[in-house]
């Protein structure tokens, strides 16, 4: 990667362009360590450092942007919340930002079978790989639909770059309205995902201005915060989260290279380890429906009003993000035989994975947990049964964070740790101190 | 007198009030130039944001064999065109069809040089020790910059009074239609007289070799995780030489160690047989080999399991094949009372008798 750590300035007398580097801004920034949070800060601390010393990285694009900053770290005297006042929507910029003048932009409609096709193909070839080259992420169709559609959705955020001349679709962007809680205020603000540019554009530079295009048609909607996640620390994460996988199809997962058996394991005793019931275990568990879509919006307020950060769904947004959609996303819930009560919840959601240059086997079927509820049933049976039921539809790996209350199960259920941590991060707000995994409720997709 | 007196005062006075317009007009310009010299490095600052790689999304990695991008799913445009009611499936086609469309359009070679020299530049520049390049060299990089990046300077002349703004702004206007990749060769050429060492410095590494493999955790967007470790090995294991040519499927080591007279049937400490390690690792070759050489198709580990429990657990039809031809008996026992057809997730007909 280029570092661009420097700025080019003009000295005292204005005459002469001198360059001159900052470095020890970041570097020699005062972190004040409390208990609580002296983990997560240390950590953060470290990884700044790192990156400092060893690409002389800088964030120039974010240090000017209305998020935490590394050197605030720590500092108590300012507030919690907002970084920027919002204007007046006529004084947002009306017109687009410039592109390069070979492209141009397009507001993809993802309603339309064609434009869909595009995008699929686009983050199909182009999307995110792991380190090593050997998986991409696959997401469907149906799932950008599920995904980029909520209730209250603007076209107008769903972004494409095209090549004028081809009109080929190169690079996109997308944000999506959610109201997310922060403590006990209730914002709507944009999740902003699916960023991708086309892997011949490489070094072409669109993606700053693909974010700064999202961020002003996002403030034309009067939407002034935004939430979004990344594999690398940029300033500043809220919390800093970690995947954890449970293998549900161990032996296509060791020959694919999602896991590796190690020199004095047999793969025979891998299996065994990792075998599971045939059925459910707990009574009364089954399949989520429209019917029950105002006792798990019940459910899920209740549950997600005890983390620091959730998303505060009501039923429309429930229907929309949880009632099971095949291939797409499932939900399972546990209705008391007794009382008939909906007393447990868990789902999970589809994203397949392209397996890059195997003979065998060309698709990884991944499942990812989404919210989970348990009041009555204890979480580690309700997630043992949704192993179950995932092992069932044959999903070959079934991934989770850290996040909630998962670390209670994640062990026990065999879940080993992922060489992928994900950092959450929010857009024009600011929080005085970095959150435990534990006390983020939100999932992003 | 009185009007002598007066005259000269009113003299005295236009002239101080002159002097203290002008004096203050030059003061006030002084603070507009200070002021719009910060603008102009505020300016600056927010161009040069535009290059930093914080915020590039996934990229890929260029050490990607060709063939990958052979055999990569894209629909190219004459193939929608043609079946634009039936796109709901995706055809898998040789990107290189499409190359008319990304004639001039993709990342070229040159794309990556100048990448690469854009990025050293303003590591080097970070330098302090760095050697200082003069002003006029600088201009004319920042020009050439603006010309590949975003073409021919269509913006406004800035004031006179932000000189900064304005020798960037004339470095950029006098390059008029130059053709960026014209712009992106100057650029290059400069950076190499410079710095002619530039081309094996660290950036290059990073762009000419390119990208280290974690590239794409360098993004915004969800992540990629698998498996940090392996699956755990059981330490207390001892095993010998053979066992590990079975595991890894090395022909010719196992002849050799059965040659020098090693028993084809030596236990590790788990009780497991050669052939036991060659079926787990699903090595038909070596499977038959060991039988070849008379190992005991029963054998049976600590766990009372045979060759033929691991075929059937790790779903090895072809070996299981083998191993029942030669004798392998289908009814036996582990410990935990499983035969190998309990243990078979497959429907494996010929095995349930």
């Amino acid at each position: 990667m280029a570092e661009n750590n420097s700025t080019v300035e003009s000295n005292g007398d204005g005459e002469n362009l001198e360059i001159s580097s900052e470095i020890g801004n970041s570097s020699n920034s005062n972190v004040v360590v409390n208990e609580n949070d002296a983990a997560a800060i240390e950590a953060i601390t470290r990884k700044v450092q790192d990156t400092l010393t060893v690409g002389g990285k800088k964030h120039k694009f974010w240090e000017t942007q209305p998020v935490g900053q590394f050197k605030d770290l720590g500092d108590t005297s300012l507030p919690e919340g907002p970084i920027e006042l919002p204007t007046p929507v006529s004084e947002v910029k009306q017109e687009p930002y410039n592109l390069p003048s070979l492209y141009e932009w397009t507001t993809c409609d993802i309603d339309s079978e064609e434009t869909c096709a595009e995008v699929y193909s686009l983050l199909t070839n182009n999307y995110v790989e792991d380190d090593e080259n050997m998986f991409r992420f696959n997401y469907s169709k149906e799932f950008l639909r599920w995904a980029l559609r909520p209730p209250g959705y603007f076209k107008s955020w769903h972004i494409g770059v095209r090549v004028k001349v081809s009109k080929k679709l190169v690079a996109f962007i997308t944000g999506i309205p959610a109201k997310i809680r922060v403590g006990d205020v209730v914002v709507t603000k944009a999740e902003i995902n699916f960023l991708c540019v086309h892997k011949k554009l490489r070094s072409k530079r669109l993606a700053p201005v693909m974010i700064k295009e999202v961020t002003r048609r996002v403030h034309l909607e009067n939407i002034w915060q935004a939430a979004y996640t990344a594999g690398v620390v940029l300033p500043t994460p809220i919390a800093t989260c970690q995947y954890w996988h449970r293998s549900l199809n161990p032996k296509k997962l060791i020959d694919v290279g999602f896991s590796r058996l190690g020199a004095r394991m047999t793969m025979s005793r891998t299996i065994k380890l990792y075998k599971l019931p045939e059925s459910t275990v707990t009574p009364g568990f089954r399949k989520m429906e429209l019917r029950d879509v105002p006792a798990v919006t019940r459910l899920l307020r209740e549950y997600l009003s005890q983390f620091i950060v959730a998303p505060y769904f009501n039923e429309d947004d429930v229907e929309h993000w949880l009632l099971p959609t095949e291939n797409v996303v499932d939900s399972y819930l546990v209705e008391s035989p007794e009382t008939h009560e909906i007393t447990d919840f868990v789902s999970f959601y589809t994203l397949p994975s392209s397996i890059l240059g195997n003979q065998n086997h060309s698709i990884l079927k991944a499942a990812y947990s989404y919210y989970n509820v348990s009041t009555k049933t204890p979480l580690l049976q309700l997630m043992n049964d949704a192993l179950i039921v995932a092992k069932q539809r044959d999903y070959d790996v079934f991934n989770a964070l850290d996040i909630m209350h998962n670390e209670s199960f994640l062990k026990e259920l065999k879940f080993g740790p992922g060489d992928g941590q994900l950092h959450y991060y929010l857009y024009n707000y600011r929080v005085k101190h970095a959150l435990k995994p534990s006390e983020l409720g939100l999932v992003l997709l | 007198m009185i009007i002598n007196i007066m005259g000269g005062d009113w003299q005295e006075i236009t002239q101080s009030i002159i002097i203290g317009l002008i004096f203050s007009f030059l003061v006030a310009k002084l603070i507009s130039m200070v002021i719009s010299i910060k603008d102009a490095n505020l300016k600056v600052t927010r161009e040069q944001e535009d290059e930093d790689d914080d915020v590039k999304p996934n990229q890929e990695s260029t050490s990607l064999p060709e063939v990958k991008e052979e055999e990569e799913i894209i629909e190219s445009d004459e193939k929608k065109k043609k079946s634009a009611d039936t796109t709901t499936r995706v055809v898998s086609e040789s990107d290189e069809d499409d190359y008319d469309d990304w004639e001039g359009v993709e990342s070229t070679e040159l794309d990556e040089i100048f990448s690469a020299a854009t990025a050293f530049v303003a590591t080097a520049a970070a330098d302090r020790l760095s050697q200082k390049v003069s002003n006029d060299v600088q201009l004319e990089l920042y020009g050439l910059y603006k010309i590949a990046t975003e073409g021919p300077c269509t913006s406004p002349q800035p004031s006179a009074i932000k000189m900064t703004a304005r020798a960037k702004w004339n470095a950029w206007q006098k390059l008029g239609a130059m053709p960026p990749e014209d712009a992106m060769e100057k650029y290059i050429t400069i950076v190499s007289e410079i710095y002619p060492a530039w081309i094996s410095g660290s950036s290059v590494k990073k762009h000419g070799g390119v990208k280290e493999g974690n590239d794409s955790k360098r993004s915004m967007g969800p992540v990629f995780s698998s498996f940090a470790y392996e699956e755990e090995s059981d330490n207390e294991l001892k095993m010998e030489a053979i066992h590990t040519s079975a595991r890894e499927g090395e022909l010719d080591n196992l002849v050799k160690h059965i040659e020098s007279g090693v028993s084809v049937n030596l236990k590790d400490s788990e009780g497991r047989s050669p052939l036991h390690w060659a079926v787990d690792r699903g090595h038909l070759d070596i499977v038959e080999l060991l039988l070849s050489k008379n190992a005991d198709v029963n054998a049976q580990d600590n766990e009372g399991q045979t060759p033929l429990h691991y075929a059937a657990t790790c779903d090895r039809e072809a070996i299981a094949e083998i191993l029942v031809k030669q004798n392998a008996d289908t009814d036996v026992k582990d410990n935990d009372g499983s035969s190998a057809s309990d243990l078979c997730e497959s429907n494996w007909s010929w095995l349930r008798k």
